[in-house]
């Protein structure tokens, strides 16, 4: 393979543009057999299942993987990339995972027939905002806030063939804030590395597992939580906890945070920002100390 | 001639002669002379339960002169009047229908039965679609382009057979039916100063009537009294599953019309379901499912039925467990689910439209095999020397070739003037059949376990196995001869 394929072409640029532009008259022929659809080659490249899609042949979604796994590595806060490194390494089988869990459940059914979407229109904010901070629509827009984003950061689902599976990937990719206001992980790289493990033994994408990499590139004392507090924690609560892809959020807003944890068998965990918060204040009074400041206690 | 009577002296006389004496009259005369308690009738054959087996046997033995001689006698505990008056509107079906093999049918056309089966009730078909639930790895049995016309197996009410082999019967005439008797209890007969029956089976009937028989033949289904009575052990396992039968109205003829016929099997992660072929829109349904399952499809209203009927052809296993669920609202469910599933309508049932009512009905499934067939004058026949899982649609079949080996084994007897009751005279049936039989019965039962699995290893190499076979022409023509009794005989 010399030249990038086409997907991988139009991720080197930053904002995505739209697929079709970048569509080549000619690129390099392929004709593997393409997951159970019938086979094409780039020549005659079906059209879209849903508005945005952009059928892949199984070389192409190979290529989009690894270099979308390259490039996000080198660069962590490229959204897009990490997008697209899900799609890619969520088909043909792990999507199909989650799409069942959310068969299976009642709930999660009631969500593929209305196929809600979380964006700043759909969600009422202000209204958000009105909520005591205990309940999880307070506990969401409160971390919106504090974190300075939006909704409507998400990237739209383009990879993934299969229609009703393309809305599971962008249901989840959309819930994933939720998910930090239920835990209550903060969104620095340790808190959204532990909440990743928790989604990868809840959901088994493999993409949420291969941003587990990331734990090589924390700090010692953050990696040693890591394995003995957080991840445990996460191993073992994304195993017994209910499927979190199966909850209808825009319900649950007026609900109080804890009996929603209850209800899924979620425990929370040591609060990290308080962790994080306490190991500085000790590093300041080392530093003090150090210093000629022996009044300073040794323990906080 | 009474000496004849005798059946420890008369083991090297053709049985023949002694059903030539009347030996009703005889043993009637000996009853009144020497005895004052209630002597049995004796008959060379007393075949116990009417249903395809015993009534294939009995016409059997009747339709072949070397041994229509024989005095034979039918117990049947329901009332056979009901069974030759038997009677349905052309577009109404029975919900009890068994896919009868090529060969099976010819045994029955060869003992004159054939004929007396409503043709028009009975469906040929000529193709096969079977596929994995899980993996819809799929295999078609069909014959080679251009070999049309060649039928599988051929669909067949139940009752359309018992009534058609009963008119026979009666057309035969010469069998004692006792009809809506109950056999009461089996013993061994007692040894006075004329007549040796000690080892003979005597069958008391409800009534108090006593038949000695020189030969007792089992054909009295799946609770075989008979078998009991020789205690001879059955051993097997309940699948725990039931069988859910139904008679369905689809959207039309069928995908190849009246021509070329289809039957269809997809299997389930909780047993296959099998729509089989009737006569213009009409199929039958044979669903294998948990009782669980079987309560709540029983229960359900007409429409929601048809839906999960249609649900189980096309839908995902992981929609299909939901949709057992619900007590209601499959209907809908299904049109909904319909728009985010593939498949090709082709290669599936065309869609159900409507269910006969009063014909939803469900059976235990279990696989039973007598540890032998035969004991000192006992044959066991059909379900009751075997019951087996519907999977393959053969549990009639055996039955029927279970009938042709019994016959051909009593005509021998006949001809060549040995007692036909005798443990040794009985050993050709039980050799040819049992072996048979055990290695179908395992078989079955193995694909059922294979199936019922929805991961693990095994579920690959099982679409892996039914892909390779139906890229194998051969391997494939092979097994369809199987099941049309056409190639080598293995089963
Ligand atoms: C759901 C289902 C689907 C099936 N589908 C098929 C199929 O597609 N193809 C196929 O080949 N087979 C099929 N079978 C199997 C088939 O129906 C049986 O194998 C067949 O009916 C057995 O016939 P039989 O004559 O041995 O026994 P039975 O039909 O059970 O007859 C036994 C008879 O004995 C009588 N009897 C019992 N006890 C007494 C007594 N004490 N006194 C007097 N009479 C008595 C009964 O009244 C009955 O009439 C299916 C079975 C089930 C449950």
């Amino acid at each position: 393979m010399k030249a990038p394929t086409t997907p991988l072409r139009t991720l080197l640029r930053k904002p995505i543009p739209h697929p079709y532009q970048f569509l080549p008259a000619v690129t390099i022929a392929t004709s593997i057999s393409h997951s159970h659809n019938a086979t094409f080659s780039v020549l005659n490249r079906p059209p879209p299942n849903y508005p945005g899609h952009v059928p892949l042949t199984r070389l192409e979604r190979a290529a989009l993987a690894l270099g979308s796994g390259i490039l996000s590595l080198r660069d962590p806060h490229r959204g897009d990339l990490i997008a697209a490194l899900g799609e890619a390494t969520a088909t043909p089988y792990f999507i199909h995972r989650l799409h069942r869990a959310m068969l299976s459940s009642l709930t999660g059914r009631r969500i593929l027939r209305d196929r809600p979407r979380i964006t700043s229109q759909s969600l009422n904010l202000p209204y958000l905002r009105s909520l005591p901070t205990n309940t999880v629509g307070g506990t969401y827009v409160a971390w919106l806030d504090r974190e300075g984003v939006s909704p409507d950061t998400r990237a739209d689902v383009r990879y993934i063939d299969d229609e009703e599976c393309a809305y599971v990937m962008q249901r989840y990719r959309e819930s994933h804030d939720f998910y930090h206001a239920l835990t209550g992980l903060p969104i620095v790289r340790e808190g959204e590395v532990a909440l990743k493990a928790f989604e990868f033994a809840n959901t088994l994408l493999p993409m949420t597992g291969l941003s587990l990499l990331a734990v090589g590139t924390m700090k010692p004392v953050e990696r040693a939580r890591f394995w003995y507090v957080y991840g445990p924690w996460a191993v073992k609560n994304g195993l017994k906890s209910q499927e979190v892809i199966n909850i209808y959020w825009e319900e649950e807003m007026e609900t109080d945070v804890q009996e929603l944890r209850d209800r899924l068998g979620i425990e929370q965990p040591p609060d990290l920002r308080d962790i994080r918060k306490r190991e500085r204040e000790e590093k300041r009074r080392a530093k003090e100390r150090a210093n000629g400041n022996p009044a300073a206690p040794a323990v906080a | 001639m009474e000496l004849l009577l005798l059946p420890g002296r008369q083991v090297r006389r053709p049985a023949l002669k002694l059903c030539r004496t009347g030996s009703l009259r005889v043993s009637a005369r000996i009853r009144r002379a020497y005895s004052s308690k209630p002597q049995p009738d004796i008959y060379d054959v007393v075949c116990v339960g009417g249903g395809p087996a015993g009534l294939s046997l009995l016409t059997a033995l009747r339709a072949n002169s070397a041994t229509a001689g024989l005095r034979v006698a039918l117990v049947e505990a329901q009332d056979l009047n009901k069974t030759r008056s038997w009677t349905l509107p052309p577009d109404r079906f029975s919900n009890r229908c068994s896919s009868l093999t090529p060969s099976s049918a010819r045994f029955l056309d060869k003992i004159g039965a054939w004929s007396h089966v409503k043709q028009e009730r009975v469906q040929p078909y000529q193709e096969m679609q079977v596929w994995d639930g899980v993996t819809d790895a799929r295999i078609e049995f069909d014959w080679a382009q251009g070999a049309t016309g060649s039928t599988i197996a051929y669909m067949t009410e139940n009752l359309n057979l018992t009534s058609g082999l009963l008119s026979r019967l009666d057309e035969l005439g010469g069998t004692t039916i006792f009809n809506a008797a109950k056999v009461e209890n089996i013993t061994l007969g007692e040894d006075t100063e004329d007549l040796d029956l000690s080892q003979w089976p005597i069958v008391h009937l409800s009534g108090g009537k006593q038949l000695a028989a020189r030969l007792l033949v089992g054909a009295d289904g799946a609770n075989s009294p008979v078998r009991t009575f020789a205690e001879i052990k059955s051993r097997g396992w309940d699948y725990n599953r039931h069988g859910v039968v139904a008679t369905l109205q689809l959207e039309d003829h069928g995908w190849g019309g009246d021509a070329m016929k289809i039957a269809y099997q997809r299997f389930l992660p909780t047993g296959p379901i099998a729509m089989l072929p009737m006569p213009g829109k009409f199929s039958t349904l044979v669903w294998s499912t948990t009782p669980s399952n079987a309560v709540l499809l029983k229960s359900l209203p007409a429409k929601d039925f048809i839906a999960l009927v249609n649900a189980a052809f096309r839908l995902r296993t992981v929609d299909l467990d939901f949709m057992h669920t619900m007590t209601s609202g499959q209907d809908d469910e299904l049109a909904w689910r319909l728009q985010h599933t593939s498949f090709v309508a082709e290669a599936i049932p065309q869609t159900v439209v409507g269910v006969q009512e009063g014909t939803i009905a469900s059976f235990p499934l279990k696989m039973r095999h007598a540890d032998t067939y035969i004991g000192e004058r006992v044959a066991l026949i059909g379900d009751a020397a075997h019951t087996t899982h519907p999977l393959a649609g053969q549990g009639l079949n055996l039955g029927q070739a279970d009938v042709e080996s019994l016959a051909k084994t009593i005509e021998y007897s006949v001809l060549h003037g040995q007692d036909l009751g005798t443990r040794m005279s009985l050993e050709g049936y039980n050799s040819e059949r049992y072996t048979k039989n055990h290695v179908f019965l395992g078989v079955v039962d193995k694909l059922h376990k294979l199936y019922s699995f929805e991961n693990g290893p095994l579920v690959p190499l099982r679409s892996l196995g039914l892909n390779a076979v139906n890229a194998m022409r051969p391997l494939k023509n092979f097994l369809m001869d199987q099941a049309a009794g056409k190639g080598v005989k293995l089963f």
